[in-house]
């Protein structure tokens, strides 16, 4: 197996694992159970069945997925079997403001609604690479360090071909992020009004 | 130091490292250069017509379609095509047979991909195979790019490319091209690979998801896409070939999925495939169909398409002087009246092939049933009908 597809197969995996660990209460359960539960959820998503394991069901319709995606995985699987707080609430609510823009930005224009194809500046892009640099140091400046620990884990990840693609945008962002930091703002922004309205006067 | 400081000042380090790998990777990018001069075949001699047809072998597949093929040593042709129960059926492969000029056959078709055997090596699940597509990289490997489908129709299409050492006896496994930031989804192959002249491979692609529009991709050596170039956009232009005629200058043809006038679609590059003129519709018709063209030895662009704005019932060969300007219809292949056919009036998907002795090849899906192989020369082609 070459190191694109066990790190491809890795990242869908652990997807899995976060969708089985959010979907279970495990809070309510003993941490043995949890682990127990947990270990054997890896078992059924990595060992193979016939001829894939659950991993490469995925894979095939996702994908691999971003870094920040792997990230977000590990850190929800952290949270439900630990209880802690991987990445605090003002880091996520950082990323995704800068994942929801930037997912509106690529993916029209990615899939043919101009001539302008911002996918194709991750490829080999100087003024990408600034941009990308420009947002870091803001989130560092901020002390946003979850949101710097996933871009220096994503240009890592590229630096050294982890996956299948050579485009940075893949080891940044994917759809699935996407819609998830999407859904997350949406929500926050009507639980923020709806809270305004039922706040009483004075 | 606090664990705060070490936190604050590693993650700053940390970062000046990672994005110093990212400048120094992107700043030395190699510049992308031009086409590679096409590989030279014999001049045209003033030779008798010749022509010749044979219906390719096809033993067990109910349905066959999408054709391709590349010269490889001694002269032979090695084509590809994908057959099975049914187009997009799971039990679809893509096939292989091998033509010799000396006796004119083809040998007995055998598979080179199946379903299965693509999603052990890629290590996903694959629901369907589609178009293969067949050319040499600058190493002179012979290579195949194939589409599978994990999910939905071909709008849920991905690339993958496998190459072989010895003129498509072995092959590596496939791997994925990654050419799309959405799943990956959407692209798909049908016009044949070229060459840039700095080693890398072009390779024009379509999507048709959200939008219909043509990309060309450029591969390094390992077969991993590093950079492409958007060919068109919108919702009506699919499936680029494209024609280099010099370094700089290439034209590229379209198949057209818009409104009426059903014309094929021209695009152009001044610039060695950086950048591409707005598609133009030709003077020739196009019913939503597959196109192949071929720059031909003594300098002409050569065109196999459907010569109807409505049905793939006529197949005809048209040449131009002047790169694509104007036209002329030199033969029709398929559709005479009165002529014997393939019991579905359906003749499609063609692909051209100028061997190094200076024959053309078209091979073209033959009624959905039989892919068919004609070769001619260009005094064949000059013959007044």
């Amino acid at each position: 197996m070459s190191a694109s597809d066990a790190f491809g197969l890795f990242g869908c995996g652990l997807l899995g694992l976060a969708a089985v660990a959010t979907l279970i209460p495990l809070r309510r359960l003993p941490h043995r159970v949890r682990y127990a539960l947990m270990l054997a959820a890896a078992l059924a998503v990595f060992v193979p069945f016939g001829d894939l394991p659950a991993a490469a069901y995925l894979r095939g319709v996702t994908g691999d997925v971003s870094v920040t995606t792997l990230v977000l995985a590990g850190a929800a699987c952290i949270a439900r079997i630990t209880g802690g707080t991987p990445i605090g609430p003002r880091d996520l609510r950082a990323l995704f403001w800068l994942l929801a823009p930037a997912a509106l930005f690529l993916y029209p224009f990615a899939l043919g609604w101009t001539q302008f194809d911002p996918y194709a500046l991750g490829y080999g892009s100087v003024d990408f690479v600034t941009a990308l640099l420009l947002v870091t140091l803001a989130a560092w400046r901020a002390k946003l360090y979850a949101v710097v620990f996933i871009v220096i884990a994503a240009a890592l990840a590229y630096l050294a071909g982890a996956y299948e693609s050579r485009n940075l945008w893949d080891y940044l962002i994917d759809p699935l992020v996407s819609v998830y930091a999407l859904v997350r703002l949406l929500s926050g922004l009507r639980h923020r009004l709806s809270g305004e309205v039922t706040q009483p006067a004075g | 130091m606090t664990r705060g400081g070490w936190l604050r000042w590693g993650s700053l380090a940390a970062a000046a490292l990672v994005f110093a790998g990212l400048y120094v990777r992107h700043l030395t990018l190699p510049t992308p250069v031009g086409f590679a001069p096409a590989r030279a075949a014999r001049a045209a001699s003033p030779a008798a017509p010749v022509y010749g047809a044979e219906l390719l072998p096809n033993s067990t597949a109910a349905s066959v379609h999408s054709a391709t093929a590349a010269e490889i040593s001694g002269g032979r042709l090695r084509a590809f095509w994908y057959g099975g129960s049914r187009e997009g059926a799971p039990d679809v492969a893509i096939y292989t047979s091998l033509y010799s000029p000396h006796d004119g056959t083809w040998s007995p078709e055998r598979a080179v991909m199946t379903r299965e055997l693509a999603q052990r090596q890629l290590r996903r699940y694959v629901r369907k195979l589609g178009n293969p597509v067949a050319g040499r990289d600058r190493a002179g490997r012979l290579c195949l790019f194939f589409v599978s489908v994990s999910v939905g129709g071909w709008a849920g299409s991905a690339i993958n490319l496998m190459v072989s050492e010895d003129e498509g006896e072995t092959w590596s496994p496939p791997r994925r091209l990654v050419a799309s930031p959405f799943f990956n989804i959407s692209t798909l192959v049908k016009g044949a690979p070229l060459q840039f002249a700095d080693g890398a491979t072009g390779l024009p692609v379509y999507h048709e998801f959200l939008g219909k529009f043509g990309e060309l991709l450029r591969l390094d050596a390992l077969g991993r896409v590093i950079q492409k170039t958007r060919l068109s956009w919108g919702q009506s232009s699919l499936q680029p070939v494209i024609v280099p005629r010099s370094e700089a200058e290439a034209v590229g043809f379209m198949r057209y999925a818009g409104d009426p006038p059903n014309r094929i679609l021209m695009i152009r590059t001044g610039d060695g495939g950086e950048h591409w003129s707005a598609p133009v519709k030709t003077a020739l018709p196009n019913p939503n169909a597959a196109i192949a063209s071929a720059l031909l030895a003594d300098g002409r662009v050569l065109l196999a398409f459907n010569n109807a704005g409505e049905n793939r019932e006529d197949l005809s060969l048209a040449l131009s002087e002047d790169s694509g300007d104007t036209w002329r219809i030199a033969r029709r292949l398929e559709g005479d009246p009165g002529s014997p056919g393939a019991p579905v009036a359906e003749y499609s998907y063609p692909w051209i092939v100028q061997d190094g002795a200076g024959e053309i090849h078209v091979l073209y899906t033959w009624g959905r049933s039989r892919i068919k192989h004609v070769h001619f020369n260009t005094a064949w082609l000059e013959k007044r009908r």
